[in-house]
């Protein structure tokens, strides 16, 4: 793709293609079958009469469609939209184009218009999406920002959807390591959802490539973020899910991954947290196990050996009350109630005992709940910095939160 | 012609002096009222109308006027009733001068006669001096305490009445001894398991820590902080003379002697008014509940849902312990160290184990925002409350009681007074370096904890603070009161730090 000059990314081409996407009733199907027929900057003029159509073309949309059109196109200032599209380093091509990307032409369903922000050269990496839920646990979130961060170290192009939660920890992972990074978002490509990724965002912006089919300005509805999904599946080579419920987005993009052949992994959990049901789910459904990086790597067919170093875990050896707690905590969460209870101590014994596991990265505490961490992700979660201090006072204000009916990552 | 009588009138807390003056002098038969009494007050005319003729004594048809002495001050409350009732009765020579030189009356009179109780007794008895103190009968032991003369209950004006012409003694009304105390105070061997939410508790009430209890619905919450006030020691004399006189003065029912020795527990609805809250009024200056709550427990359950302005409006009282109320042309200070104790939950749903949280993002932040800010600064505690176990609600074995926890609260306050003066609560950064020495392994811990970033400037003096609590509870007596904080001190004070969401920070 790093063939083609940049210079054929013409701004007035961008700007014509950012309005006629963002027309309300035009939808990807609309817009392909338009842009088949005409050059994007004909299709512009052609819109701004309600009769400008080719009578053959014109046939397909409505006449209140054009009508709408028409007033909505010549309502437009194409030089200001071309100047912003501009200023945000935003790009775009239409299905067919050159700089139209070669994984998602033969897809099923194709984008019309593809809009992207940094290096475009990233999608001809060897590419990996991690998914999964918006609400993880937090042995979840440490799996995949290490996963992330040891498949970038590989030179392996993450792919995920900038959502919080799984998606979050995957690009923050991947960024760490200053690998490629793609996001797929489900909003226009200007404006940060959620808000509190703001810095995300950008650094995905200036580090990778943040692509979506939608032009900038356009909201977070709850309907593009399965639309959102068939993309991030068409663009990776193999989907891991980290964490998932019974029911959520990260299956749709599990759904449309077998759609297209793409090979879905999923990471093992527990039983008793609702965090894991849908991974291990999939699981029995037949996916292939995620229990340490080198297992993508294989499926990538770049490895063909597993780590065998894991026997010996980093972490420093626990006392004989610290290997009690853990081996409660091993079974479902803990509170420091259970444990009080459970091994019959006091509380200022178990918290002593905890804040040592802790400490050497064993456990991890969440909303009052001690979790157990593997040691493939312990030893990352022992130094990262977290902030549960700042949570309340600084709680993120996002200025915009749409409406997202239907959970994604959930 | 002329009469005076002493009496009082109420303003926020306390009370103030007032002379009731009554002329009565030839023109047409009339009864005006001046020195600024409001419409209760000046409904005094028909009160005192109708009980003087119940009494059997005949009403002066002529004219008769009323001064409220000093005249610049608004006069609230029917407390005047029985003062403006003897002056009539003085001024129109029923009643000698002298009988009444050195009485002061404070009582509503009922058309029949009867005298009835009145909000702020003892605030208004405590300001008669040495004068004795007329009363109505039912307020007695309210009016015992704060009297600096003495007390003579009556129950009827025609029993005032006859005492002053000398008719008969002063009458004799049994004060009634109340039966034996009841402690209404619930109790903590109520509470089954819930091992921390008890220590948080335990390590409240031992350093006066202000405590914010996070929790799902039916965990428990409302249920511990209903048995903070009883781990607290009984209140000072003068302590419970202050807090006597606040209750006294708001007309909240007071304990059967009249006196209020155990701490207050206040829990103000949060749909409770910015003025029911920090006191007010137009011109009463009434004791809003944190004034109620003074040397005693405000509990704020559901403290999301308070308005943001009634919020912010503890935070001034919170640090100075009084509330300076201002009005155009009054203003009061009203007593107001408490105790602050506030429930709430996780987020919108509850909360639970990692990754079950239902709530969607939007929701949660809005949450959330309502709790932020300096509010939260002033929480020592935050205690994650769980649900207790089945078995444990089951079991039929009775937890520690209340009092076997408050003598060790009371021992630890002893060693924090005698090493600081105060309690742990109050203790800044300087006084912190002096009084709580970390140990080596004490202080390794904290300092994982800075440089994971879990734990900011503030946050450590609060976790210092409660640390040397917890090490007040451990120490056996006898031992230094500057002893070294250890590293289990800590550690258990690390726990006393719940979020307020379940949501997690994002690591990679």
């Amino acid at each position: 793709m790093s063939l083609i000059p940049e210079a054929l990314a013409d701004p007035t081409e961008v700007g014509v293609l950012a309005i006629l996407a963002g027309l309300s009733g035009m939808g990807p199907r609309r817009l392909r079958l338009l842009l088949a027929h005409l050059d994007p900057i004909d299709a512009f003029h052609a819109l701004a009469d309600p009769s400008g159509l080719p009578s053959d073309l014109a046939d397909f949309y409505s006449l209140d469609l054009r009508r709408s059109w028409a007033v909505a196109v010549r309502s437009c200032n194409l030089q200001q939209v071309a100047t912003n599209c501009a200023e945000l380093g935003l790009r775009a091509a239409a299905f067919g184009s050159a700089l139209y990307p070669r994984l998602l032409l033969a897809d099923p369903v194709p984008p019309a218009v593809i809009f992207w922000r940094g290096e475009l050269r990233c999608l001809a990496e060897r590419r990996v999406g991690i998914v999964g839920t918006r609400n993880p646990t937090r042995s979840g979130v440490a799996t995949a920002g290490t996963l992330a961060q040891e498949l970038a170290e590989a030179g392996i192009a993450v792919v995920s959807g900038l959502a919080r939660g799984i998606d979050g920890a995957a690009h923050r992972g991947a960024l760490s390591a200053r690998g490629p990074v793609i996001a797929v978002v489900g909003n226009g490509p200007d404006k940060a959802y959620p808000a509190s990724h703001r810095d995300l965002w950008q650094q995905v912006c200036d580090q990778g490539l943040l692509i979506t089919e939608w032009p900038p300005g356009v909201p977070p509805d709850s309907y593009r973020f399965p639309m959102r999904n068939r993309i991030l599946a068409a663009l990776s080579e193999v989907v891991v899910v980290v964490e998932s419920r019974e029911r959520g987005g990260s299956l749709s993009t599990v759904r449309e991954a077998s759609l297209r052949g793409i090979p879905v992994m999923a990471v093992p959990g527990s039983l008793h947290t609702r965090a894991s049901a849908g991974t291990n789910q999939l699981l029995c459904e037949g996916a292939p196990p995620v229990t340490c990086t080198e297992d993508v790597l294989v499926a990538l067919g770049l490895h063909s050996q597993r780590r065998s170093d894991l026997a010996q875990d980093p972490r420093p050896a626990v006392g004989q009350m610290e290997a009690a707690i853990l081996e409660r905590c091993r079974i479902r969460p803990q509170t420091l109630d259970d444990l009080c209870r459970g091994l019959a101590i006091t509380v200022s014994t178990a918290a002593l005992a905890v804040a040592r596991l802790e400490r050497d990265g064993w456990v991890a505490e969440t909303g009052g709940w001690f979790e157990v961490l593997g040691a493939w992700a312990g030893t990352l979660g022992a130094e990262a910095g977290e902030g549960t201090e700042h949570d309340i006072a600084d709680a993120e204000c996002p200025e915009h939160d749409g409406p997202e009916a239907i959970p994604y990552g959930t | 012609m002329f009469a005076t009588v002493a009496s009082a009138s109420i303003l926020g807390a306390a009370g103030h002096r007032v002379t009731v003056e009554v002329h009565i002098g030839n023109g047409l038969p009339g009864f005006t009222m001046v020195g600024l009494p409001d419409e209760t007050c000046r409904e005094a005319r028909d009160r005192v109308r109708a009980a003087i003729l119940s009494t059997g004594l005949c009403w002066p048809d002529r004219r008769i006027t009323v001064n409220l002495a000093p005249s610049r001050h608004r006069k609230t409350g029917t407390g005047l009733d029985l003062a403006i009732a003897i002056g009539v009765l003085s001024a129109n020579g029923n009643i000698t001068a002298d009988a009444i030189a050195d009485l002061g009356c404070v009582g509503e009179l009922g058309l029949d006669g009867s005298v009835r109780p009145v909000p702020g007794i003892a605030p208004m008895v405590g300001v008669l001096g040495d004068l004795d103190a007329v009363v109505p009968a039912r307020s007695v032991h309210e009016a015992l305490r704060a009297a600096g003369g003495r007390v003579r209950p009556v129950a009827h004006l025609a029993e005032l009445v006859s005492v002053l012409t000398g008719e008969a003694p002063w009458p004799d009304h049994q004060v009634e001894a109340p039966d034996a105390v009841v402690d209404l105070v619930a109790d903590l061997a109520d509470v089954h398991g819930q091992p921390v939410a008890r220590r948080a508790l335990e390590i409240a009430a031992a350093g006066s820590h202000h405590m914010l209890l996070v929790g799902p619905p039916g965990s428990g919450k409302t249920m511990l902080a209903r048995r903070l006030p009883g781990l607290l020691p009984r209140l000072e004399r003068d302590a419970a003379m202050e807090v006597t006189m606040i209750h006294s003065a708001a007309g909240v029912r007071l304990p059967p002697l009249g006196f209020v020795d155990l701490p207050p527990f206040r829990a103000p609805h949060h749909s409770s008014s910015n003025v029911a809250l920090v006191g007010g009024g137009s011109h009463l200056l009434r004791p809003g509940e944190i004034s109620l709550a003074h040397r005693g427990v405000l509990f704020l359950d559901e403290l999301g849902e308070f308005a943001p302005s009634v919020l912010d409006a503890l935070r001034q009282p919170l640090e100075e312990g009084v509330i300076h109320v201002a009005r155009a042309h009054v203003h009061a200070d009203l007593p107001a160290r408490f105790q602050l104790v506030a429930a709430t939950n996780p987020c919108p749903c509850g909360g639970g184990p990692p990754g079950s949280c239902q709530c969607d993002e939007t929701s949660r932040q809005r949450y959330l925002r309502r709790l932020s800010g300096p509010l939260m600064d002033r929480f020592d505690l935050r205690v994650a409350v769980h649900p207790p176990d089945v078995e444990e609600i089951l079991t039929t074995q009775t937890s520690e009681p209340s009092s076997a926890v408050a003598a060790r609260v009371l021992q630890a306050r002893q060693f924090a007074a005698s090493r600081s003066g105060g309690t742990n609560a109050e203790l800044d950064g300087a006084a912190l370096d002096l009084h709580a020495p970390l140990s080596d392994a004490a202080r390794s811990l904290l300092r994982f904890e800075l440089v994971c970033n879990r734990l900011t400037g503030r946050g450590l003096h609060r976790i210092r603070r409660v640390a040397r609590t917890i090490a007040d509870l451990d120490a056996q007596l006898g031992r230094d009161p500057v002893q070294m904080i250890e590293e289990a001190h800590v550690a258990e004070a690390l726990r006393m730090r719940a979020q307020i969401h379940a949501r997690l920070p994002e690591i990679a």
